[in-house]
């Protein structure tokens, strides 16, 4: 079922056994598992089935910190939410994540990668991906194309990824959420209250607005916030009638810990021998390709240097000419002209290509033997860096967010060891050479002016056993509220190496498979 | 037809890289003449770079700033590691160097130590060319 909020009398008063605030890859993962179940389950979503200025500006925040993109452009604020413009790219944690490290300040998960398995499988099918195998040489068997470099596996290893078509969910789930019986969508239905009870140990109700000022209650037996990192936190601070600090926040938890991945270009590497040498395993054909391995260093070398993990990949390239990070190559600007293109029939060649490095338009003839190296590396949880609100409010009486994003010492310096490392074993295994860019040379803290996440926003809400070091326990519930939960990336402790896409909906799927244990 | 800077390059500082190398009079001197006239990183960076590198490292390393020094700290670093062993090839050196961590970072480029030196003698010989 589908209701539009904005033809609701204001007042209204909606009932259910399960409410999930916030209809994108969380919360419609969670939607999904309770499809035709005898439970009604109630799910809002703030924007509409479609991009609206006007949605989009109540995601608007100010950067305090380090520079980062506009906030109302990283993030989609309608049915399916970012996934309308993700671009599919997907790979497991590494046991090693989960793990308490004693070189990682605040590492750590309650849980193990074991944990999650079962939930990784299921998560592929709902994302689109191939089998639930991430083992580089399983797949070299399924294509003889796809050859392993000769490289020691306990320095570097093939680290795989898998592409989703990218699965929008606001198209791909839209039917199945609309028809479904149990399961009541609202759009334009935004939460601007999580409402506690006396005591503060469950909530009571939620408060929800639409633009047009109309005010309404929902209340439910269960709660799962899913509306994305920064509005998690966010909406949690902003609960702060009963609670001064903010819901789930009596340790100064909430809204700390912001974490992205560092997107950037940070070194070459040439082939030894370009004829004789398959790269096929290590490149990317987008919308062709179903997986490539991408450089990681093995848990043992993460250890004995004190990093923290990360991986590489490989695009054709030349020496010496110009690649942009992730920020730089793609805009708001672009992003704009990307959908616009999208929508309007992809009529002419896609824009994207005013931000290709000249080699990429005019390779050179044979088989490729330069190649960019782009580093997708975790950022140490630091609970300096964080989201906040702001004294300014949106069209909804709801403040902003600041972001302030900030690093450690440890997130330039595991940079600059891998690359070292890397290219030590290229060398060792006579692959080839590896070259850092100048701004990875200098043995300082500071970052080039183009340092760039990867739209990944993780932590703020993040998973520990104990309330002084997290917000959620083990199940993704907020500590000391018995009936609240969290869904999505804002939960992890630490970011591990791989975008966060498909670890989110495998917790989704979790959380659910808990909740199932709860509305019985 | 003229001859394009890339192949001047290869051809004078062959030339000289040779003449400097077999005008030792050590036992070793005859030895890899040719791998250390020809660095297999000319062929995969191209010999103006291989002059980048290797000008970098000489103002790195002041003391190895000559063709002698760069000579004998190649063969000096092999002798101390494989005091028994005649002679290796410089392949096997570049090897033993990325085994055991021996690297150096030279404009950006990771690097064994002896190819980082092979670079820096080929730089000297282009400038004298």
């Amino acid at each position: 079922m589908h209701t539009d909020a904005r033809t609701l009398p204001s007042g209204s008063v909606i009932e259910g056994d399960l409410c999930i605030v916030g209809a994108g890859a969380a919360g419609i993962s969670v939607a999904l598992q309770w499809l035709n179940s005898p439970r009604n389950v109630i799910l809002l979503e703030g924007g509409g089935f479609d991009e609206e200025p006007a949605m989009q500006d109540l995601y608007r925040g100010n950067i305090i910190g380090h520079p980062y993109y506009p906030l109302q452009a990283a993030r989609l604020h309608y049915f399916g939410g970012t996934t309308g413009h993700w671009a599919g790219f997907c790979a497991t944690f590494d046991p090693i994540d989960f793990e308490k490290r004693s070189w990682v300040p605040h590492s750590g998960w309650p849980i193990r990668r074991e944990d999650l398995d079962p939930f990784y499988a299921s998560a592929q099918k709902i994302l689109e991906l191939g089998p639930y195998d991430y083992d580089a040489n399983d797949w070299a068997k399924r294509d003889q194309d796809l050859a392993l470099l000769p490289l020691d596996p306990d320095i570097v290893w093939t680290k795989m990824w898998q592409f989703s078509p990218p699965t929008r969910f606001g198209t791909k789930y839209r039917d199945a959420i609309v028809n479904a019986r149990n399961v009541h969508l609202y759009t334009h239905a935004n939460v601007c209250e999580v409402e506690a009870n006396e005591g503060l140990s469950a909530v009571d109700g939620l408060r929800v607005r639409t633009l047009d000022g109309k005010e309404y209650r929902v209340k439910a037996r269960y709660y799962v916030l899913a509306c994305c990192t920064i509005q998690n936190a966010r909406l949690l601070l902003a609960s702060n009638r009963r609670a001064n600090t903010g819901l789930g926040n009596g340790n100064d938890l909430v809204g700390r810990f912001f974490m992205e991945h560092f997107e950037m270009p940070c070194g070459e590497f040439v082939l030894r021998k370009p004829q004789s040498t398959k790269m096929k395993m290590y490149l990317l054909d987008y919308g062709n390709t179903k997986a490539r391995g991408e450089f990681s260093l093995s848990p043992r070398v993460q250890k004995q240097y004190g990093i923290l993990n990360g991986t590489a990949s490989l695009d054709p390239g030349a020496l010496g000419e110009p690649v942009k990070s992730t920020f730089e190559f793609l805009p708001p600007s672009m992003l704009k002209a990307i959908d616009e293109w999208d929508k309007g029939g992809r009529h002419g060649p896609i824009p994207l290509i005013a931000s290709l490095p000249p080699s990429a338009l005019s390779p050179p003839p044979g088989p490729p033997r330069i190649f960019h190296v782009m580093t997708r590396q975790e950022q140490a949880p630091n609970p300096n860096s964080r989201v906040t609100l702001s004294s300014e409010k949106d069209a909804m009486g709801m403040p902003r967010v600041n972001l302030d994003w900030q690093f450690t010492e440890l997130d330039k310096r595991s940079m600059r060891t891998y690359y070292r490392i890397f290219g030590q074993e290229m060398g060792r295994s006579e692959v080839g050479r590896v070259q850092l860019r100048d701004w990875l040379l200098s043995d300082d803290r500071t970052w080039p002016s183009f340092l760039s996440g990867g739209w990944h926003h993780m932590g703020t809400t993040r998973m520990a056993n104990d309330p002084k070091q997290g917000v959620v326990d083990a199940n993704c519930r907020v500590h000391g509220l018995g009936n609240l939960y969290v869904a999505g990336a804002a939960v992890y402790p630490t970011a591990g190496p791989a975008n966060p896409t498909l670890t989110l909906v495998a917790l989704s799927l979790r959380l659910s498979d808990h909740l199932r244990t709860k509305l019985v | 037809m003229t001859m394009d800077r890339r192949r001047f390059l290869q051809l004078t500082a062959a030339g000289m890289v040779a003449s400097i190398t077999s005008s030792s009079c050590s036992p070793d001197a005859s030895k890899d003449a040719r791998a250390l006239t020809q660095p297999e990183l000319l062929e995969m960076l191209g010999p103006e770079r291989v002059v980048e590198i290797g000008t970098k490292y000489r103002a790195a390393v002041p003391k190895e700033n000559t063709a002698p020094a760069l000579r004998a700290a190649i063969v000096e670093s092999e002798r101390r590691r494989f005091p028994l062993i005649w002679s290796r090839s410089t392949a096997e050196q570049i090897r033993d160097d990325f085994d055991a961590g021996r690297t150096v970072v030279v404009d950006g480029w990771v690097l064994s130590t002896t190819e980082a030196r092979q670079c820096a003698l080929y730089s000297l010989a282009v400038q004298r060319s």
